[in-house]
């Protein structure tokens, strides 16, 4: 009897974790579908006990999130274990250098009839000074960021 | 926390209002450029700018989008000639010679002593 009782326990435990590996090895397929419909490249997904864990390279943020959704949204999964990494991203094109930065920084700036900027430049770094009005500030920002600097320390005040 | 992550609902929104864009970064520097459907995407990206680091303080986006249709660039590479200008002037300010500048602008000069105020010159190399 005890032994009979051992046989059926062991069967059915059996039968459970089978069931379980099935089932996660199904979830894993429909999660990998779905990255793939939806044009992620780079990630891998492995589901055990409904949890997901995303590995691999993607290009970027937008894309780590995206596949992060994908996997979320599929039937199954309980929660997702994001490990994916970002490719290190290209160096920006080098800035021209300073007076040539600066020139075109002032061009620009003159272009958006953006009056009272002091511009300086150093090492491709931009510096903004100045009172600009206030409806005009993100216009003769936007202006200079279009210049091709590495970065802008931007101190421009809002005036009237 | 990156600077990636830190500007990721800005290029989120860069995906849905279909502006293309390339990133690159330097020194913490995240540099996206690309190109707008229109105005407006170009607009309602710098307004999430705007949300995300207010006033654009932190020097640490380059945002670089132009709209579709608009010409390239915030004044890009040419130079508009104010009053009491000349080449000489015009290319110490960019840090050429202004032979250089005459080159490029034959189009344009036939004499390099004259040249008038708002007169569009290209500058080479910019």
């Amino acid at each position: 009897m005890k032994i009979k009782f051992l046989t059926v326990l062991v069967l059915a435990l059996t039968l459970v974790a089978g069931a379980c590996g099935k089932k996660d090895a199904d979830i894993q397929k429909a999660a990998q579908d779905k990255l793939s419909s939806e044009n992620v490249t780079g990630a891998s997904v492995t589901v055990k006990d409904g949890v997901a864990t995303l590995t691999g390279e993607v290009a970027d943020i937008t894309v780590k999130n995206k596949a992060e959704t994908a996997v979320k949204g599929t039937d199954g999964v309980k929660s997702v274990t994001n490990n994916l990494t970002l490719k290190p991203l290209p160096t920006p094109v080098p800035p021209p250098a300073d007076p040539m930065l600066k020139g075109k920084v002032e061009e620009a700036l003159k272009k958006a009839g953006c009056t009272g900027v002091t511009v300086d430049t150093a090492s491709g770094k931009i510096t903004l000074t100045g009172t600009v009005p206030e409806a005009k500030y993100t216009t003769c920002f936007q202006a200079a960021s279009q210049a091709g600097g590495s970065s802008i320390q931007n101190n421009l005040v809002k005036g009237k | 926390m990156s600077v990636q992550e830190k500007y990721q609902t800005l290029l989120e929104l860069a995906n849905q209002n279909g502006t293309t864009y390339q990133l690159s970064e330097a020194d913490g520097v995240l540099h996206v450029d690309g190109t707008a459907p229109s105005e407006e995407a170009k607009q309602q990206l710098w307004d999430e700018y705007n949300r995300i680091d207010p006033d654009y303080k932190s020097g640490d986006l380059m945002l670089n989008i132009t709209a579709a249709g608009a010409s390239a660039g915030g004044g890009g590479n040419t130079y508009t000639v104010q009053a009491g200008d000349n080449l000489s002037k015009i290319g110490e300010k960019y840090g050429i010679s202004w032979n250089a500048i005459f080159e490029a602008n034959k189009d344009k000069i036939s004499d390099p002593d004259k040249i008038f105020p708002g007169q569009e010159l290209t500058i080479p190399g910019a």
